[in-house]
């Protein structure tokens, strides 16, 4: 028996990366493989980001364990029943791929070796490659937690949030980027495109949020009690306030304002910023919530 | 028919002297603040004059499909022919997750090892054919353990005779802990 939380905020902080990665990364392909020439700024900031949110986080897994040195026995076996076994396993090859992506996308002078002469078609083979397995990295950390059977955790909706949220703040931190950058900044049409995409997303895990609320309410007693820690329970002012007013509706507003384009020019790229920084600072709290009322709430006897 | 390892608690039987929690600490050197096993107090029920305080005792159910095991990401945490669930030092990583997906909180992280840590049914015991030093102990008979596969054992015996229940069965785990809560005046013979 232990009477704390065993999953802490290391966790918390794999589960935001691992999902801020995967989302750079399909924003990059996506970029690369519809839009072509006009979007190649952002196709090259997603590159640019992709692999180290998701280094760090492994980073702070490594430090997590109870027997950090034992950690290559994850990759002595593949376990199928386990999805931290298949996870790592995908997370590895997610690294290893991201780090020879965001290689393709280096400024030449920057690569140590020398250019693969048809580098272009390696961009446009990880590209296609790439998406499959950010869509397994980021909804693995969902079913990651959907397998501890918790009663919060149970709900099948999870992975498709962690996903949502995922893609969301991968396309906010390209956006982030991409504006504040001097060299690779994004054009208007680049960050309109992602704005639009972002907005949709957040829609999404808003009526994903509110799914699993009503599902919650239609569920067993356990699960109940599990979500209304969320609702009106120890960690409410979290979701309420963190969650779903600063990281959802009011970077969804703000987002809408910019799409409709009637703000004066001057307040336009404090805008993109600031809605972008507070989609990730919201994601960062999706992952925390629940990792902790998760464990908060257990089973009904 | 394999063997099936289990306990059977007679919670009526349960005074809730915390001795079976001493003798596990004090077999299996588990470290303070952590415990292995536990007396939950299930409070008060009934009316008056016939009210009982009902203590529950517990510990690992050695579940028939333990969500431990399934997590295990390396495989360290296993279960046994016998039924008995066991977590492999060599193989622990110390991730957390089975502590996680078990239902019954019945496993912690051992600060001392960096492992995951649980109750081992006290194998080092049953292979001198001993009981676990928590049934041994157990100043009321409350505790008992033994192959509940096995006709003649105490387990099986006391089955057969009182109504039991186990804990959280909507988790679908199959637990191998039963609770008898009616009196139990005498403990019938078996091994």
């Amino acid at each position: 028996m232990h009477g704390e939380f065993v999953w802490g905020i290391l966790i918390v902080i794999y589960l935001f990366t691992a999902g801020l990665s995967a989302g750079a990364m399909v924003t990059s392909n996506g970029a690369l493989l519809l839009g072509g020439e006009r979007f190649d700024r952002i196709a090259r900031w997603g590159a640019l980001i992709a692999p180290f949110p998701i280094a760090i986080g492994t980073g702070m897994l490594l430090v997590d364990l109870g027997s950090p040195l034992n950690f290559y026995r994850l990759f002595m076996i593949l376990q199928v029943k386990s999805p931290m076994s298949y996870g790592s396993w995908a997370i590895l090859l997610f690294t290893v791929l991201s780090l020879v992506y965001f290689y393709l996308w280096l400024p030449e002078k920057l690569q140590i070796w020398r250019r693969p002469a048809q580098y272009v078609q390696w961009q446009r083979f990880l590209a296609k490659v790439m998406p499959v397995l950010a869509v397994i990295v980021a909804a693995y950390t969902g079913v990651l937690l959907n397998a501890a059977g918790r009663p919060l955790w149970q709900t099948p909706l999870l992975p498709e949030l962690f996903l949502v949220s995922a893609f969301s703040t991968g396309v906010a931190s390209v956006i982030l980027a991409a504006s504040l950058s001097h060299t690779w900044r994004a054009r208007h049409h680049e960050i309109r495109v992602l704005t639009i995409a972002d907005a949709v997303l957040v829609i999404l895990e808003l009526i994903l949020f509110a799914t699993m609320a009503l599902s919650a309410q239609l569920g067993t007693l356990s699960q109940r009690l599990a979500f209304a820690q969320l609702l009106d329970g120890h960690y409410a002012w979290m979701f309420w306030f963190f969650i779903v007013i600063l990281g959802l509706v009011v970077p969804l507003l703000m987002e809408i304002s910019e799409i409709r384009g009637k703000i004066p020019v001057k307040w336009a790229g404090s805008l993109t910023i600031g809605s972008s920084f507070l989609v990730l600072f919201g994601g960062f709290f999706v992952r925390y919530a629940i990792t902790y009322a998760g464990q908060w709430s257990g089973w009904v006897h | 028919m394999a063997v099936r390892m289990g306990f059977v608690i007679i919670t009526s039987r349960c005074i809730d002297c915390d001795a079976c929690m001493v003798a596990c600490r004090a077999e299996n050197e588990v470290p303070l603040g952590f415990t292995r096993n536990w007396v939950t107090n299930k409070g008060i029920a009934g009316l008056f004059p016939n009210v009982k305080q009902m203590f529950e005792p517990g510990n690992c159910m050695h579940c028939d499909s333990p969500p431990c095991v399934a997590v295990c990401p390396t495989g360290a945490s296993h279960k046994r022919e016998d039924g008995i669930v066991l977590v492999d030092d060599v193989k622990c990583i110390g991730c957390k997750y089975c502590i996680e997906a078990c239902p019954y909180d019945a496993r912690f992280p051992n600060p001392d090892t960096g492992k995951a840590d649980k109750c081992t049914f006290c194998i080092q015991r049953l292979e001198q054919g001993l009981q676990p030093a928590c049934v041994q102990t157990c100043i009321g008979k409350a505790r008992h353990s033994g192959d509940l596969n096995n006709p003649a054992s105490v387990v099986s015996q006391l089955l057969d005779i009182y109504p039991a229940r186990q804990l959280l069965t909507q988790a679908g785990t199959g637990p191998n802990i039963y609770y008898i809560d009616v009196p139990v005046p005498e403990i019938p013979a078996g091994k």
